[in-house]
């Protein structure tokens, strides 16, 4: 008997594929574990390296900078892994062989990895506050952490994604993936260095550096989002 | 009769290497085509072109009536793949990667589809058990079933023998023998015996080129080993 088909609609198949990553990532934890334990070894090298610094050290202000290298060290592990099981047993071949627009695949991929990078932030920033912020007053502005975080998380997740499906096929790929992504994500880290600084030390005039910062992180954001969406095809096709 | 597969001087060409270079064939709908050919030959390489996981460089080809380049996702509706790599995501259970390619496909009942199926594969009884804890004869069966979740029309078959043991070779050729009234399979293999056996029509291939194509009833297995071995002889492209 043949079996009925109904073209599913892009935003089925993209659940489909989000849920599909999400249900591996929760019974393997593979991701989220080795992100979350080297983010803590981050932590701990930090905590060394600037026990031996002088009194005079204003960590406040080093703050955004300490925070997001720990942030995209982290991702680039994760992002590394994200297509570790679409590899294994040819299963990306498999979901290329089903009739679906490719950018789906980018987008769904993108979103898990987008989650995943999230649920790491959202242990890592409290134990940075932690070891490095307690014995320092942040700004009243600390609250609005999350939104530099936010926006830069998207364009991580984002660019990631798009360069670890190049470089998942090439020799030394993680060394690769960082060659690529820290280069072409510099702009979006500074916007985001910038902006995160600004809401931890909280000075004077800190919301206009906020905006104007996020704004360049937002712009980034839209154009690099847009740029993966439409390559994706010929990249996942290559 | 129609044509499922028809090509016209297909090729495909890395780099300054002809991995598949001026293939015209055309298979009828119901056929099972066994493609041979030494290391390199180009066999794998055209079943990645007919199945539009990789673009041909210049020639044509049609499936089941649809170009490959014009409307490739109206082909993939058309087409399974089995290969030695399972496509199966070995962290999800049997029941969770079937779901997965039926709710891709968009088959209306996807439960009813993928419990048929996992019968018909006699996996039923391990449908909650994760791919990883499979044997490579099991996970071959739920291999088969993820490609013809979406009931294709044509499927092709890479070296799909690979790392099985005996039985579970029967088992795999009695699976296959359930599918092939009305559907088209096109199989990869090295095993000559079988492959001729299995088939309605028998292609060589070496350096990418056709070396022999026919029907299977125009050919004698004797004469065709001897071709077979004298293409083996020819090398690798």
């Amino acid at each position: 008997m043949a079996v009925a088909l109904k073209k599913p609609s892009t935003w089925a198949q993209y659940k489909t594929l989000l849920r599909k990553d999400l249900e591996q990532e929760f019974r393997t934890k593979e991701m989220l574990t080795s992100m979350g334990i080297y983010a803590l070894l981050v932590l701990v090298v930090y905590g060394a390296a600037l026990a031996q610094t002088t009194s005079t050290l204003d960590v406040l202000q080093m703050s955004g900078g300490l925070l997001w290298a720990l942030i995209v060290f982290t991702s680039l592990l994760g992002l590394n892994r994200s297509f570790a099981h679409e590899k294994e047993q040819g299963c990306l071949e498999g979901i290329l062989l089903v009739p679906l627009d490719r950018s789906v695949i980018f987008l769904a991929k993108a979103t898990s990895n987008l989650l995943f990078l999230l649920a790491v932030e959202v242990v890592a920033v409290p134990l940075f506050y932690f070891f490095f912020l307690t014995t320092v007053t942040p700004g009243e502005s600390f609250w609005l952490l999350a939104v530099p975080l936010f926006v830069g998380t998207v364009g991580v997740a984002g660019i990631g994604t798009l360069l670890s499906t190049i470089t998942v096929n090439t020799r030394g790929k993680d060394v690769m993936l960082a060659v690529l992504f820290i280069p072409l994500v510099f702009p979006l880290l500074w916007a985001c260095v910038s902006a995160t600084t600004a809401v931890v030390v909280g000075a004077e005039g800190y919301m206009d550096v906020m905006l104007t910062s996020l704004a360049l992180g937002v712009g980034y954001d839209v154009v690099m989002l847009l740029a993966s969406w439409v390559l994706y095809d010929f990249v996942i096709s290559a | 009769m129609d044509a499922a597969i028809e090509t016209r001087k297909l090729s495909k060409v890395f780099g300054n290497r002809r991995a598949v270079d001026n293939v015209s064939i055309t298979v009828p709908r119901g056929a099972f085509l066994s493609i041979f050919g030494p290391n390199g030959a180009g066999k794998t390489t055209l079943l990645r072109v007919l199945s539009t996981l990789s673009r041909a460089t210049s020639g044509s080809a049609k499936l089941m009536g649809i170009d490959l380049k014009e409307e490739p996702d109206r082909v993939r509706d058309h087409i399974g793949l089995i290969s030695h790599n399972s496509m199966l995501y070995p962290d999800l259970t049997a029941e969770e990667n079937l779901m997965i390619y039926a709710r891709l496909y968009g088959v209306e009942d996807p439960q009813a589809r993928v419990r048929d199926l996992l019968e018909a594969v006699e996996l039923k009884h391990r449908r909650l058990d994760v791919v990883r804890t499979f044997s490579r004869g099991m996970t071959q069966r739920l291999s088969i079933a993820r490609a013809l979740v979406h009931d294709p029309d044509v499927v092709f078959l890479d070296e799909p023998y690979s790392g099985l043991d005996p039985h579970a070779v029967d088992i795999f050729d009695e699976l296959i023998g359930q599918q092939r009234a009305d559907r088209t399979f096109v199989m990869v293999s090295h095993d000559l015996q079988k492959g001729f056996d299995m088939c309605t029509h028998a292609l060589v291939l070496a350096k990418g080129r056709v070396v022999s194509f026919d029907e299977k009833d125009n050919l004698d297995f004797d004469e065709f080993h001897d071709l077979y071995r004298a293409t083996v002889g020819m090398g690798v492209a």
